[in-house]
């Protein structure tokens, strides 16, 4: 695996149900994000887009292939490891359709929460946060509660908590979906940022055709395959 | 690291506060209720422990006076006091009488005993105000919980009585305060006939009743005389029924007690499963209103045993505040009940230690719900 490569897939397979009842999702998709690209996953609905981000995150698991997250292995036709979830909290950072911050937890708690399971020191987990939040132009919010926030806010603060474990990897779930254009628009590009600076890579499932010139790449699911589009750069916002 | 039940329980504590007051109320009542068994036997032991004798005889083959109805002749309090090795006696009579108060009436136990005796029936550290019987007719001594006042007339059968002395906490085996009377109002309240009723028998050729009977013999003895060995030899010489303090006690305790503090124990019991019911439901539904935080920090990685000691540790601080107010709430009424209800350390403690072992048990369901909660129920689509 390159050293640029973030996310290998090869001949992934994933089934729902069995015999007559069998669904196929997706049938042998093969392809590889790198470090620092911001990559945007299209699909019609129910077309597996979810479905795939839940494999590469580890939540789901393949019917067969095998899947590389940075340096390791994690996937050859079953789990290399029993912990997925300490692969999803050391390596992977999530950003939903809403922000889904916990709502007992102020916004630094929120942020800090993972780092600190990471065995991170408070001190050092909140001098983290406060940097990202000022990054993110919200550490004057540092001890609000999320239903002191604007939506917007909110989402910044998701975003400062999928970086607060320095994660390899971005999972996006159509984190525009609840946006209007012109935050749509911000949010992309900073997820655009983010990709370059902390040079992750950011998967970003999106229905929003008008975010996807802002991606450095487009992957379609089509025929359960996964098919590499060009961006088409003229139509940027 | 963070506490996350503490910062859940921050989050809603008004909420969480009024939870655990409703539940130590529940609690309260079971503390309540084993306040009143310990009422019970306190109650049954009042008496004895202010006779303080150490041989009670009674008729033949009961287990009088307190469990079963006894007879037998007041003169046998001579006869016993010669045997050897028994130092006083007393003949005692007790009946439940219906005392005329204001315009209803109360029940209550009378006591009539000899204020000429070698054995007074009233413990004098229980007398609060007046005196104890000096005469050998129309005087009585209550309990003050009745709320006669000295020197009020109280109308008893054909009699009128004066009210020479009150009584704190002096209640019979079954809660019932006691008064006192002189023995031979007594006995001529129990066992004498109306005239008309004397004329009667006479008519029948039965000749009348006989008025100087009592309900129980009662018997203190020398230092240095075994008890068991005086109550054999009464028993052998006088074909009575003897019993030692311990064995009457025993029959207060066992017979007349046993099923209710069963009863009490039943309802208690219940009390305390429905408590665990409504916390294991408490903590379900909390962690039911958590499913989507559980999927998320279960999606970003945060490992369940993080999430579950949340999860356990509400439910032990529901548990403990909940036995807080459990106390303060059985505190602030237990006065109120009628009949005593006696709040210990050691039960409050054992309640303790049942509250705990409940959350325990009741945090499992939540448990259960976080361990098969679907990180994937956090993404959409």
């Amino acid at each position: 695996m390159s050293k640029s490569q973030s996310i290998k897939v090869e001949n992934i397979v994933k089934n729902f149900g069995s015999g007559e009842s069998l669904v196929s999702v997706i049938d042998g998709a093969d392809f590889q994000i790198n470090k620092g690209e911001l990559v945007a996953l299209i699909a019609p609905s129910g077309a597996g887009k979810t479905t795939l981000l839940m494999m590469i995150g580890c939540v789901e698991e393949p019917t067969s292939g095998t899947i590389y997250l940075g340096d390791e292995k994690v996937y050859e036709n079953k789990w290399l490891t029993k912990e997925t979830r300490k692969i999803r909290r050391e390596k992977i950072g999530f950003i939903f359709q809403a922000h889904y911050l916990i709502p007992f937890l102020n916004i630094i708690d929120n942020v800090t929460l993972v780092s600190q399971v990471n065995g991170v020191s408070e001190e050092q987990s909140h001098k983290e946060a406060m940097d990202l939040l000022d990054y993110f132009d919200i550490a004057d919010k540092a001890t609000a509660m999320p239903s002191e926030l604007s939506g917007g806010q909110n989402q910044r603060v998701a975003i400062a908590r999928a970086l607060a474990n320095s994660p390899e990897i971005i999972l996006a779930d159509e984190p525009t979906a609840a946006l209007d254009m012109e935050r749509s628009v911000d949010v992309v590009k900073m997820l655009k940022k983010i990709a370059i600076d902390q040079n992750v890579a950011v998967v970003m499932v999106t229905h929003d055709e008008a975010m996807l010139p802002l991606c450095d790449r487009i992957l379609k699911i089509e025929n359960k395959k996964v098919v590499s589009l060009v961006v088409e750069k003229d139509t940027i916002i | 690291m963070i506490n996350l039940a503490k910062k859940d329980v921050a989050h809603t504590f008004g909420k969480f506060l009024v939870t655990a007051m409703g539940v130590g109320m529940l609690l309260g009542i079971v503390l309540i209720m084993i306040g009143v068994y310990r009422g019970m036997i306190v109650d049954a032991e009042v008496l004895l422990g202010d006779l303080n004798v150490d041989i009670w005889i009674v008729q033949e083959d009961t287990l009088g006076p307190f469990a079963e109805a006894s007879r037998i002749h007041e003169d046998l309090k001579d006869t016993i006091r010669v045997i050897d090795g028994v130092d006083k006696t007393a003949a005692l009579t007790f009946q439940n009488i219906q005392l005329p108060l204001k315009e209803k009436q109360v029940r209550v136990v009378a006591v009539g005993y000899n204020p000429f005796g070698a054995i007074s029936a009233i413990n004098p550290a229980r007398l609060i105000s007046g005196r104890e019987l000096e005469k050998s007719h129309y005087e009585i001594v209550v309990n003050n919980k009745l709320g006669f006042a000295l020197h009020d007339k109280i109308t008893i059968g054909r009699n009128s009585y004066d009210v020479v002395g009150l009584v704190e906490g002096a209640v019979s085996s079954g809660g019932d305060p006691l008064v006192y009377i002189s023995l031979k109002d007594a006995q001529e309240l129990q066992f004498l006939y109306s005239n008309s009723r004397i004329r009667e028998d006479r008519e029948r050729g039965m000749s009348g009743g006989d008025s100087h009977m009592v309900n129980t013999i009662v018997a203190t003895l020398h230092k240095g005389y075994s008890i068991e060995k005086v109550a054999q030899d009464i028993k052998r010489y006088k074909h009575k029924s003897v019993y030692t303090r311990f064995e009457q006690k025993g029959i207060l305790t066992k017979n007349l007690i046993e099923k209710a503090s069963k009863q009490i124990g039943l309802f208690t019991a219940i009390l305390v499963l429905v408590s665990t019911i409504i916390i294991a439901l408490i903590i379900y539904t909390m962690t039911l209103e958590k499913m989507k935080e559980i999927s998320i920090m279960k999606l970003i990685g945060i490992p369940n045993s993080i999430i579950i000691k949340m999860i356990v540790q509400e439910t032990l601080l529901l548990g403990f505040l909940a036995f807080i107010f459990g106390n303060i709430f059985s505190h602030l009424i237990y006065s109120k009940f009628p009949k005593r209800v006696v709040l210990e350390i050691p039960d409050a403690w054992m309640l303790f230690l049942v509250v705990i072992i409940a959350s325990i048990f009741s945090s499992f369901i939540g448990v259960k719900k976080v361990i098969s909660a679907d990180p994937s129920a956090a993404i959409g689509g």
